[in-house]
């Protein structure tokens, strides 16, 4: 599958490694695949980013994220699904972290021993990559892209996909905005 | 959000997609306040085993899932 990525792809996933070792995270997860794509210059998905204003509320959405992560990994949307239960997650947050501390939901932590410096991909940063294949199969276009690997974070069902659509990046607008259309015509060109 | 508002909305109704969705969410929460838990446990000493028994599974499923925190 690898030998199919671009220049571009390939930067993405290893600025994605890069990512997670700033941020002091023994995983490379989807938020890194994301915040690796956004650092991207010059390509397809950064025109979409800035097309989409992105580039000008990324320090919100970088917020946001970090929220998500502080709450257990739970989005708005879950959080609404579990009111409705009477489970209030800003409550078990608050709770958590009077007793173990400030993000402590967060998971993954700085003070984790690291086995070998080694950093795996989360099963759902693989599956990501993997679907990035299948939608580049779908758009007919013979590399993955870039555009590919975002196509598949905000296709998921993950934090990062429920994020990007709180701040109004959709698999629709998306693809607008980088192919100019939603027939898939204009990516054979690519 | 506007899923979010939209769930929030559905929340007494009986959709199972909100159901499900709360079931999904809750399983994910559980995992990290599971991760906390036993990270605290091991942090003030705890053997697996105690832990284990605390969580009613067994010592090697325990250590397999959280060895390396």
């Amino acid at each position: 599958m690898f030998e199919r990525f671009t220049k571009d792809a390939r930067a993405v996933v290893i600025g994605a490694t890069a990512c997670a070792e700033r941020a002091d995270s023994s995983t490379v997860t989807e938020e890194h695949l994301l915040l690796s794509l956004l650092d991207l210059g010059g390509s397809r998905t950064d025109f979409a980013f800035t097309a989409l204003g992105v580039m000008d509320r990324r320090a919100a959405l970088e917020a946001s994220l970090a929220d998500v992560r502080r709450r257990g990994g739970m989005t708005k949307a879950d959080e609404a699904a579990l009111a409705g239960l009477g489970i209030d997650v800003g409550a078990i947050v608050a709770r958590v972290e009077e007793t173990h501390g400030a993000g402590a939901l967060a998971g993954d932590r700085k003070d984790r021993r690291w086995w070998s410096g080694h950093r795996s991909f989360t099963r759902e940063a693989k599956s990501a990559l993997e679907k990035s294949l299948r939608i580049a199969l779908g758009r007919r276009d013979r590399t993955i892209g870039a555009e590919h690997i975002l196509l598949a974070l905000v296709s998921g069902r993950g934090v990062v996909a429920e994020v990007l659509a709180e701040h109004g990046v959709t698999y629709g607008a998306l693809e607008r905005a980088m192919f100019g259309g939603t027939d898939g015509g204009a990516a054979r060109a690519g | 959000m506007t899923e979010a508002t939209e769930l929030a909305e559905r929340a007494g109704d009986r959709d199972p997609r909100v159901g499900l969705r709360a079931v999904a969410a809750l399983r994910r929460l559980l995992e990290q306040l599971e991760a906390v838990q036993v990270r605290s446990a091991r942090n003030q000493g705890w053997s697996w085993q105690e832990i284990a028994a605390e969580l009613g599974v067994s010592r090697q499923a325990v250590h397999k899932k959280h060895g390396r925190l």
